[in-house]
Protein backbone atom coordinates (compact mmCIF):
# COMPACT_ATOMS: atom_id res chain seq x y z
CA UNK A 1 0.00 0.00 0.00
CA UNK A 2 2.82 2.51 0.65
CA UNK A 3 3.52 2.43 -3.11
CA UNK A 4 0.22 4.16 -3.77
CA UNK A 5 1.00 7.63 -5.17
CA UNK A 6 0.16 10.73 -3.15
CA UNK A 7 -3.30 11.89 -4.10
CA UNK A 8 -3.13 15.65 -4.52
CA UNK A 9 -6.75 16.07 -5.59
CA UNK A 10 -8.61 18.86 -3.77
CA UNK A 11 -11.81 16.80 -3.92
CA UNK A 12 -12.75 15.75 -0.42
CA UNK A 13 -9.84 17.67 1.07
CA UNK A 14 -11.17 20.25 3.52
CA UNK A 15 -7.76 21.80 4.24
CA UNK A 16 -7.47 25.59 3.93
CA UNK A 17 -5.14 25.22 0.95
CA UNK A 18 -5.86 22.29 -1.33
CA UNK A 19 -4.71 22.87 -4.92
CA UNK A 20 -8.00 24.37 -5.96
CA UNK A 21 -6.21 26.73 -8.36
CA UNK A 22 -2.70 27.51 -9.60
CA UNK A 23 -1.78 29.71 -6.61
CA UNK A 24 -2.92 27.19 -4.10
CA UNK A 25 -1.02 24.44 -5.88
CA UNK A 26 2.19 26.50 -5.72
CA UNK A 27 1.66 27.24 -2.03
CA UNK A 28 0.83 23.65 -1.18
CA UNK A 29 4.00 22.44 -2.93
CA UNK A 30 6.12 25.07 -1.19
CA UNK A 31 4.72 24.35 2.28
CA UNK A 32 4.89 20.62 1.65
CA UNK A 33 8.55 20.96 0.77
CA UNK A 34 9.61 23.04 3.77
CA UNK A 35 7.56 21.53 6.58
CA UNK A 36 7.81 17.99 8.00
CA UNK A 37 5.84 15.26 6.26
CA UNK A 38 2.76 14.04 8.13
CA UNK A 39 4.39 10.80 9.26
CA UNK A 40 7.05 12.91 10.99
CA UNK A 41 4.59 15.61 12.08
CA UNK A 42 2.46 13.19 14.12
CA UNK A 43 5.61 12.11 15.98
CA UNK A 44 6.51 15.74 16.69
CA UNK A 45 2.94 16.49 17.79
CA UNK A 46 3.05 13.62 20.25
CA UNK A 47 6.33 14.81 21.72
CA UNK A 48 4.95 18.33 22.06
CA UNK A 49 2.39 16.95 24.51
CA UNK A 50 5.27 16.38 26.92
CA UNK A 51 7.74 19.13 26.18
CA UNK A 52 7.39 22.55 24.55
CA UNK A 53 7.85 22.77 20.80
CA UNK A 54 10.64 25.10 19.62
CA UNK A 55 9.38 28.36 18.08
CA UNK A 56 10.59 27.49 14.57
CA UNK A 57 8.75 24.18 14.69
CA UNK A 58 5.61 25.87 15.96
CA UNK A 59 5.67 28.10 12.90
CA UNK A 60 6.23 25.15 10.59
CA UNK A 61 3.37 23.37 12.26
CA UNK A 62 1.02 26.31 11.63
CA UNK A 63 2.02 26.37 7.97
CA UNK A 64 1.67 22.63 7.68
CA UNK A 65 -1.85 22.77 9.12
CA UNK A 66 -2.84 25.11 6.26
CA UNK A 67 -2.27 22.29 3.80
CA UNK A 68 -3.21 19.41 6.10
CA UNK A 69 -6.42 19.32 8.08
CA UNK A 70 -5.61 15.74 9.10
CA UNK A 71 -2.56 16.70 11.13
CA UNK A 72 -4.56 19.53 12.66
CA UNK A 73 -7.28 17.09 13.65
CA UNK A 74 -4.63 14.75 14.96
CA UNK A 75 -3.32 17.43 17.28
CA UNK A 76 -6.79 18.36 18.52
CA UNK A 77 -7.51 14.70 19.16
CA UNK A 78 -4.27 14.19 21.08
CA UNK A 79 -5.29 17.06 23.34
CA UNK A 80 -8.69 15.52 23.74
CA UNK A 81 -7.10 12.19 24.58
CA UNK A 82 -4.91 13.94 27.15
CA UNK A 83 -7.91 15.64 28.77
CA UNK A 84 -10.06 12.56 28.93
CA UNK A 85 -7.28 10.18 29.99
CA UNK A 86 -6.60 12.58 32.85
CA UNK A 87 -10.24 12.31 33.89
CA UNK A 88 -10.34 8.54 33.60
CA UNK A 89 -9.19 7.62 37.13
CA UNK A 90 -12.08 9.47 38.76
CA UNK A 91 -14.51 7.74 36.43
CA UNK A 92 -12.97 4.28 36.77
CA UNK A 93 -16.08 2.99 38.56
CA UNK A 94 -18.07 3.62 35.36
CA UNK A 95 -15.48 1.95 33.14
CA UNK A 96 -15.84 -1.63 34.33
CA UNK A 97 -17.97 -4.03 36.32
CA UNK A 98 -15.12 -5.50 38.36
CA UNK A 99 -16.42 -6.34 41.82
CA UNK A 100 -14.59 -5.04 44.85
CA UNK A 101 -15.21 -8.00 47.19
CA UNK A 102 -17.33 -6.99 50.17
CA UNK A 103 -15.18 -8.96 52.62
CA UNK A 104 -12.18 -6.92 51.47
CA UNK A 105 -14.16 -3.76 51.98
CA UNK A 106 -15.00 -4.83 55.51
CA UNK A 107 -11.39 -5.74 56.20
CA UNK A 108 -10.17 -2.34 55.02
CA UNK A 109 -12.84 -0.53 57.02
CA UNK A 110 -11.64 -2.41 60.08
CA UNK A 111 -8.00 -1.52 59.36
CA UNK A 112 -8.95 2.14 59.01
CA UNK A 113 -10.87 2.09 62.27
CA UNK A 114 -7.90 0.43 64.03
CA UNK A 115 -5.57 3.05 62.65
CA UNK A 116 -7.70 5.91 63.94
CA UNK A 117 -8.20 4.43 67.39
CA UNK B 1 -6.80 15.60 64.79
CA UNK B 2 -10.51 15.40 65.32
CA UNK B 3 -10.85 11.66 65.74
CA UNK B 4 -14.58 11.55 65.18
CA UNK B 5 -14.41 13.50 61.94
CA UNK B 6 -11.81 11.14 60.51
CA UNK B 7 -13.70 8.13 61.73
CA UNK B 8 -16.93 9.06 60.02
CA UNK B 9 -15.15 10.19 56.86
CA UNK B 10 -13.07 7.02 56.59
CA UNK B 11 -16.12 4.81 57.03
CA UNK B 12 -17.75 6.60 54.12
CA UNK B 13 -14.76 6.48 51.77
CA UNK B 14 -15.05 2.79 51.06
CA UNK B 15 -18.77 3.02 50.35
CA UNK B 16 -18.60 6.18 48.24
CA UNK B 17 -15.31 5.75 46.40
CA UNK B 18 -14.24 2.15 46.99
CA UNK B 19 -15.36 0.84 43.59
CA UNK B 20 -13.73 3.73 41.76
CA UNK B 21 -10.41 3.31 43.59
CA UNK B 22 -10.42 -0.46 43.20
CA UNK B 23 -11.33 -0.44 39.52
CA UNK B 24 -8.71 2.17 38.74
CA UNK B 25 -6.04 0.22 40.59
CA UNK B 26 -7.14 -2.91 38.76
CA UNK B 27 -6.83 -1.22 35.36
CA UNK B 28 -3.29 -0.26 36.30
CA UNK B 29 -1.94 -3.39 38.00
CA UNK B 30 -4.34 -6.02 36.65
CA UNK B 31 -4.02 -8.33 39.68
CA UNK B 32 -6.98 -8.12 42.08
CA UNK B 33 -4.96 -8.87 45.22
CA UNK B 34 -2.42 -6.16 44.36
CA UNK B 35 -5.23 -3.69 43.59
CA UNK B 36 -6.87 -4.43 46.95
CA UNK B 37 -3.59 -3.83 48.78
CA UNK B 38 -3.02 -0.56 46.97
CA UNK B 39 -6.49 0.70 47.85
CA UNK B 40 -5.89 -0.19 51.49
CA UNK B 41 -2.50 1.53 51.53
CA UNK B 42 -3.98 4.61 49.91
CA UNK B 43 -6.81 4.85 52.42
CA UNK B 44 -4.47 4.34 55.39
CA UNK B 45 -2.34 7.17 54.02
CA UNK B 46 -5.49 9.26 53.62
CA UNK B 47 -6.35 8.74 57.29
CA UNK B 48 -2.85 9.88 58.27
CA UNK B 49 -3.01 12.90 56.00
CA UNK B 50 -6.63 13.83 56.63
CA UNK B 51 -5.69 17.09 58.31
CA UNK B 52 -4.00 18.27 55.14
CA UNK B 53 -7.12 17.72 53.09
CA UNK B 54 -8.71 21.12 53.28
CA UNK B 55 -11.56 20.40 50.90
CA UNK B 56 -9.76 22.27 48.11
CA UNK B 57 -10.55 19.44 45.73
CA UNK B 58 -13.35 16.92 45.83
CA UNK B 59 -12.91 14.04 48.23
CA UNK B 60 -12.73 11.64 45.32
CA UNK B 61 -9.93 13.42 43.47
CA UNK B 62 -8.01 13.72 46.71
CA UNK B 63 -8.27 9.98 47.35
CA UNK B 64 -7.56 9.11 43.72
CA UNK B 65 -4.48 11.35 43.91
CA UNK B 66 -3.16 9.39 46.89
CA UNK B 67 -3.88 6.11 45.12
CA UNK B 68 -1.96 7.31 42.04
CA UNK B 69 1.12 7.90 44.21
CA UNK B 70 0.79 4.42 45.66
CA UNK B 71 0.52 2.94 42.17
CA UNK B 72 3.64 4.79 41.02
CA UNK B 73 5.45 3.52 44.15
CA UNK B 74 4.32 0.03 43.24
CA UNK B 75 5.89 0.34 39.78
CA UNK B 76 9.00 1.84 41.33
CA UNK B 77 9.37 -1.25 43.52
CA UNK B 78 8.82 -3.57 40.57
CA UNK B 79 11.59 -1.64 38.85
CA UNK B 80 13.79 -3.70 36.64
CA UNK B 81 11.83 -6.89 37.08
CA UNK B 82 9.64 -6.08 34.11
CA UNK B 83 11.08 -6.93 30.76
CA UNK B 84 10.50 -5.20 27.52
CA UNK B 85 8.87 -7.46 24.98
CA UNK B 86 6.73 -5.25 22.82
CA UNK B 87 9.09 -4.49 19.97
CA UNK B 88 6.66 -5.81 17.41
CA UNK B 89 4.05 -3.29 18.42
CA UNK B 90 6.66 -0.55 18.43
CA UNK B 91 7.93 -1.34 14.98
CA UNK B 92 4.46 -0.94 13.52
CA UNK B 93 4.50 2.50 11.92
CA UNK B 94 0.82 2.41 11.03
CA UNK B 95 2.32 2.46 7.57
CA UNK B 96 -0.96 1.94 5.75
CA UNK B 97 -2.09 5.33 7.08
CA UNK B 98 0.53 7.18 5.08
CA UNK B 99 1.38 7.20 1.40
CA UNK B 100 4.99 6.50 0.52
CA UNK B 101 6.09 10.13 0.47
CA UNK B 102 4.90 10.49 4.06
CA UNK B 103 1.62 12.38 3.78
CA UNK B 104 -1.63 11.04 5.17
CA UNK B 105 -3.55 8.76 2.90
CA UNK B 106 -6.58 11.06 2.69
CA UNK B 107 -9.07 8.24 3.00
CA UNK B 108 -7.46 6.88 6.14
CA UNK B 109 -6.50 10.10 7.93
CA UNK B 110 -8.14 11.15 11.20
CA UNK B 111 -11.87 11.71 10.88
CA UNK B 112 -13.50 14.78 12.23
CA UNK B 113 -14.64 14.14 15.80
CA UNK B 114 -17.46 15.98 17.36
CA UNK B 115 -16.45 15.53 20.95
CA UNK B 116 -18.62 17.12 23.51
CA UNK B 117 -16.29 16.78 26.47
CA UNK B 118 -18.78 17.86 29.11
CA UNK B 119 -21.35 15.43 27.87
CA UNK B 120 -18.87 12.60 27.45
CA UNK B 121 -17.74 12.93 31.06
CA UNK B 122 -21.17 11.82 32.15
CA UNK B 123 -21.46 8.84 29.85
CA UNK B 124 -20.36 5.53 31.24
CA UNK B 125 -20.13 3.96 27.78
CA UNK B 126 -17.32 6.31 26.87
CA UNK B 127 -15.23 5.26 29.85
CA UNK B 128 -15.87 1.60 29.05
CA UNK B 129 -14.68 2.09 25.48
CA UNK B 130 -11.63 3.91 26.76
CA UNK B 131 -10.79 1.12 29.17
CA UNK B 132 -11.14 -1.46 26.40
CA UNK B 133 -8.84 0.61 24.21
CA UNK B 134 -6.22 0.75 26.99
CA UNK B 135 -6.51 -2.99 27.41
CA UNK B 136 -5.51 -3.54 23.79
CA UNK B 137 -2.15 -1.85 24.28
CA UNK B 138 0.86 -4.04 25.08
CA UNK B 139 1.52 -4.00 28.81
CA UNK B 140 4.63 -1.87 28.94
CA UNK B 141 3.28 0.67 26.47
CA UNK B 142 0.14 0.92 28.55
CA UNK B 143 2.17 1.39 31.72
CA UNK B 144 4.12 4.21 30.12
CA UNK B 145 1.04 5.94 28.74
CA UNK B 146 -1.09 5.64 31.88
CA UNK B 147 1.76 6.79 34.09
CA UNK B 148 2.26 9.83 31.88
CA UNK B 149 -1.33 10.81 31.12
CA UNK B 150 -3.25 9.55 34.12
CA UNK B 151 -0.78 9.81 36.95
CA UNK B 152 0.96 12.88 35.44
CA UNK B 153 4.41 11.55 36.26
CA UNK B 154 7.13 13.67 34.56
CA UNK B 155 8.67 11.88 31.58
CA UNK B 156 12.19 11.81 33.06
CA UNK B 157 10.89 10.05 36.14
CA UNK B 158 9.03 7.46 34.06
CA UNK B 159 12.31 6.61 32.33
CA UNK B 160 13.91 6.00 35.71
CA UNK B 161 11.03 4.01 37.16
CA UNK B 162 10.65 1.73 34.15
CA UNK B 163 14.34 1.69 33.18
CA UNK B 164 13.85 2.87 29.64
CA UNK B 165 15.67 5.44 27.54
CA UNK B 166 14.28 8.83 26.55
CA UNK B 167 13.88 7.85 22.94
CA UNK B 168 12.16 4.62 23.89
CA UNK B 169 9.72 6.63 25.98
CA UNK B 170 8.88 9.00 23.12
CA UNK B 171 8.34 6.10 20.75
CA UNK B 172 6.10 4.28 23.20
CA UNK B 173 4.02 7.36 24.00
CA UNK B 174 3.66 8.13 20.31
CA UNK B 175 2.54 4.60 19.45
CA UNK B 176 0.18 4.51 22.41
CA UNK B 177 -1.44 7.78 21.39
CA UNK B 178 -1.73 6.70 17.78
CA UNK B 179 -3.32 3.39 18.73
CA UNK B 180 -5.68 4.93 21.31
CA UNK B 181 -6.75 7.66 18.93
CA UNK B 182 -7.52 5.06 16.31
CA UNK B 183 -9.35 2.85 18.78
CA UNK B 184 -11.51 5.66 20.16
CA UNK B 185 -12.36 6.79 16.66
CA UNK B 186 -13.42 3.32 15.57
CA UNK B 187 -15.24 2.32 18.72
CA UNK B 188 -16.74 5.58 19.85
CA UNK B 189 -16.67 8.57 17.52
CA UNK B 190 -17.62 6.63 14.39
CA UNK B 191 -20.44 4.81 16.17
CA UNK B 192 -23.98 5.99 16.88
CA UNK B 193 -23.12 6.11 20.60
CA UNK B 194 -20.38 8.62 19.91
CA UNK B 195 -22.83 10.84 18.15
CA UNK B 196 -21.20 11.57 14.78
CA UNK B 197 -23.10 9.00 12.77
Amino acid sequence: MPEEPYNPSPIGNPSVLARRNWWQTMLVKLIGKYTPKCREMVRILSQSMDEPMPLMMRMKKRLHFLICCWCQRYEEQLRYLHETAGQFPEHADEASDAIFPSETKQRIKQRLADQIR
Amino acid sequence: MNKYNVQSAAARWIDDHGECLYRYALVRVRRPEVAEDLVQEALLAAVRGYEKFGGRSSERSWLVGILKNKIVDHFRKLGRETSFTDMEFLSDEFSEKFVSVGFWNHDLGPHEWKPEPDEVMHRSEFWQVMRECFAKLPQKVRDVFTMREMDSVPSKEICTILSITDSNLWVMLHRARMALRECLEMNWFDTPAGGTV
